[in-house]
């Protein structure tokens, strides 16, 4: 195997490391202007994400694919390190499209702000080991890979390195980071020892013939909470409303956006063979008491999570009084409807999923740049303050209305169709997969109340005076620097991006349905 | 496989695991947490490298490859970790996790 056939399928990876060492050389060498590190970031990534798209054979880019045909998922021998699949495709490009979105917005910020090397190339280096995550088919590959965006995400809330709110946030994300590493690694060391190895395609194909149920269980018990964790469910979801809150919200954005959804493809992955298809068995021995058909026990307890998760987030974002809090909570909700997919199991559902991934990304994280921005306007943390900010800044209020209703499930909006794939999947399965449907769409309806009253604030209330743009300006002499409407031309079209995607997904669901549905069908025929 | 030596082993590694974690709970000090957080890092280290020694051939191989791989990775996080500590130390001048709660509504 020569090198470049070898380096082909990993361009993607490769050009993300170059672009992360770049940027650490060019801050060596004292180039520090924003906008140069920050035009490396957008290009590595755009470029990344430019070959991603390619080896899922999109028609204009398809002559660029560099895996070969047929190697996409093809039905893997022996016990291999990484797996391209269709799904992981898909995923890689959300993680990138995340992370582009992120960067291009960040243009934006002014040129001589500290750290920025650092910031774009934890950025970086962060989406590489997402990007490594969703190629993984190997128990301890997955956790090294999370672990590389982990430690990437907790310096990127702290980069700042003066402010302590941020220090806070990162003091946290650190603490329960470590502690869920510990959790997923203890579970996959009691995996290995039951199994015998960490391949997932391997563990995959001993169905039936596993002798430890006790290992196995707890091994799957541990690995649920350590990816909990990072995937924000209840009741392993309390740091991230301090996390989101105290980082700098462009980070929160990429944290929303990207980084959570490195633990629902992780259990994806590590949770829909056991589902399908393992099941244990006694055979003698101190851990093996009785047979345990795994699938059934898996199955209940995702779901509770995913029904707790969901209410939990959706009952205390409407308590929330301040912008960034509020978004959290409803992001911890969104990961429950996420949950659905994998504790139901079936390819519509994980289709249903991952689409909810792929709009999250737009929504939520769109949703947070537009904080961003309006807060280097210079409106307070509040809810209230952004009382009549859709009359005083008409097209930033109906993009970040756009989202809000997306989130929500409103027609015409990426995130009914997300929603309905998803829940009528879950319809579709039968047993009490129903009532998940029924409590997702309870939830949704509840939702609304808050969303709405945003909308309501933005819309329909008279603004306070202080925060009047003319005249005397209250916020000093940030919207003199800021062109294009106050916000900056990298961030007002990385908002823009997000609504095009909103709207065109939801206007025409097929773009990137059917493909999601096709990867999906995939994953679930070959089963890791 | 020696079914009374393995009950020994997880029992023992499954100890550092609840040692850890009671200290993660329950220390305020950055430094001793990160000490907990190592010691129950290490049950897991432990596990690999005695699964290892109970089976044969390529995947006891496996087994210790990966609680080397994971020591590396360890030691990384605790740097990381001790940035952090720095930073904060710099900027609150305390390391008391109890302290910070400046993000609470």
């Amino acid at each position: 195997m020569d090198i470049g056939s070898f380096a082909g399928p990993f361009l993607p990876e490769i050009f993300l490391l170059a672009g992360a060492l770049l940027v650490f050389l060019l801050d060596v060498l004292n180039v520090r202007r924003n906008e140069v590190v920050g035009a490396i970031a957008v290009v590595t990534t755009a470029l990344a994400l430019l070959f991603v798209v390619a080896d899922l054979g999109f028609a204009p880019f398809a002559g660029l694919a560099t895996i070969p045909a047929g190697a996409i998922d093809a039905t893997p021998s022996g016990a291999p390190l990484y797996t391209f699949t269709s799904l992981g495709l898909v995923f890689q490009g959300v993680f990138l499209a995340a992370a582009f979105l992120v960067s291009l917005a960040s243009l934006s910020r002014p040129s001589e702000e500290r750290g920025a090397p650092i910031f774009y190339g934890l950025l970086l280096i962060a989406t590489l080991g997402m990007v490594l995550v969703a190629i993984a088919s190997d128990l301890i590959f997955l956790l090294l890979a999370i672990e590389v965006s982990s430690i990437a995400t907790y310096l990127l809330v702290a980069y700042t390195r003066r402010d302590s709110r941020s220090l806070e946030a990162a003091m946290k994300f650190y603490i329960i980071g470590a502690l869920s590493t510990v959790l997923s690694f203890f579970g996959a060391s009691l995996l290995y020892g039951a199994y015998g190895t960490t391949n997932l395609v391997a563990i995959a194909h001993v169905a039936g013939t596993v002798g430890y149920p006790v290992l196995v269980l707890l091994g799957y018990g541990f690995l649920i909470a350590g990816l909990a964790f990072k995937a924000t469910l209840v009741p392993f979801h309390a740091w991230a409303v301090d996390v989101y809150d105290g980082a700098p919200t462009d980070v929160s954005s990429f944290l929303a956006g990207g980084s959570k959804k490195v633990g629902i493809f992780a259990f994806f992955l590590v949770f829909l063979a056991p589902i399908l298809y393992v099941r244990t068995a006694p055979s003698g021995g101190p851990f093996t008491t009785g047979t345990v058909a795994l699938g059934p026990v898996l199955q209940l307890t995702l779901s509770v999570v995913a029904v707790l998760t969901m209410t939990v987030g959706n009952v205390l974002a409407l308590l929330q009084k301040e912008m960034k809090r509020m978004l959290a909570y409803s992001s911890i909700s969104q990961a429950g409807y996420m949950m659905i997919g994998i504790a139901v199991g079936t390819a519509p559902a994980l289709a249903g999923a991952t689409l909810q991934v792929f709009a999250h990304v737009f929504m939520k994280g769109g949703a947070f740049l537009v904080v961003a921005g309006v807060s280097a306007l210079g409106v307070g943390p509040l809810i209230e303050d952004w009382r009549g900010l859709g009359t005083r800044k008409p097209v930033l209020g109906v993009a970040f209305g756009l989202m809000l209703l997306s989130l929500a499930g409103v027609p015409l909006t990426v995130g009914f169709v997300s929603k309905f794939v998803l829940f009528s999947a879950a319809v579709d399965a039968r047993g009490y997969f129903v009532w998940l449907a029924v409590a997702g769409l309870l939830n949704s309806a509840l939702s609304v109340f808050y969303y709405a009253r945003v909308l309501k604030i933005m819309f329909f209330d008279a603004p306070i005076p202080r925060a009047q743009p003319t005249g005397a300006v209250v916020g000093g002499s940030e919207p003199a620097r800021l062109p294009a409407g106050g916000l900056g031309y990298g961030r007002a079209m990385a908002i823009g991006i997000a609504v095009a995607v909103i709207v065109a997904a939801g206007i025409y669901p097929q773009l990137v349905l059917g493909p999601i549905q096709n990867a999906a069908q995939h994953f679930v025929n070959l089963g890791i | 496989m020696t079914s009374l030596a393995e009950i020994g082993f997880v029992a023992l590694s499954s100890a550092l695991l609840a040692i850890g974690l009671f200290g993660i709970l329950t220390r305020r000090n950055f430094i001793l947490l990160l000490i907990a957080i190592e010691i129950a890092m290490n049950a897991a280290i432990l596990n690999f490298i005695y699964f290892a020694a109970f089976s044969s051939g390529t995947a006891g191989l496996t087994g210790q490859a990966i609680a080397v791989v994971v020591i590396g990775f360890a030691a990384t996080e605790v740097a990381v970790g001790l940035g952090i500590v720095l930073a904060l130390n710099r900027v609150k001048g305390t390391i008391n996790v109890a302290r910070a709660t400046e993000l609470k509504l």
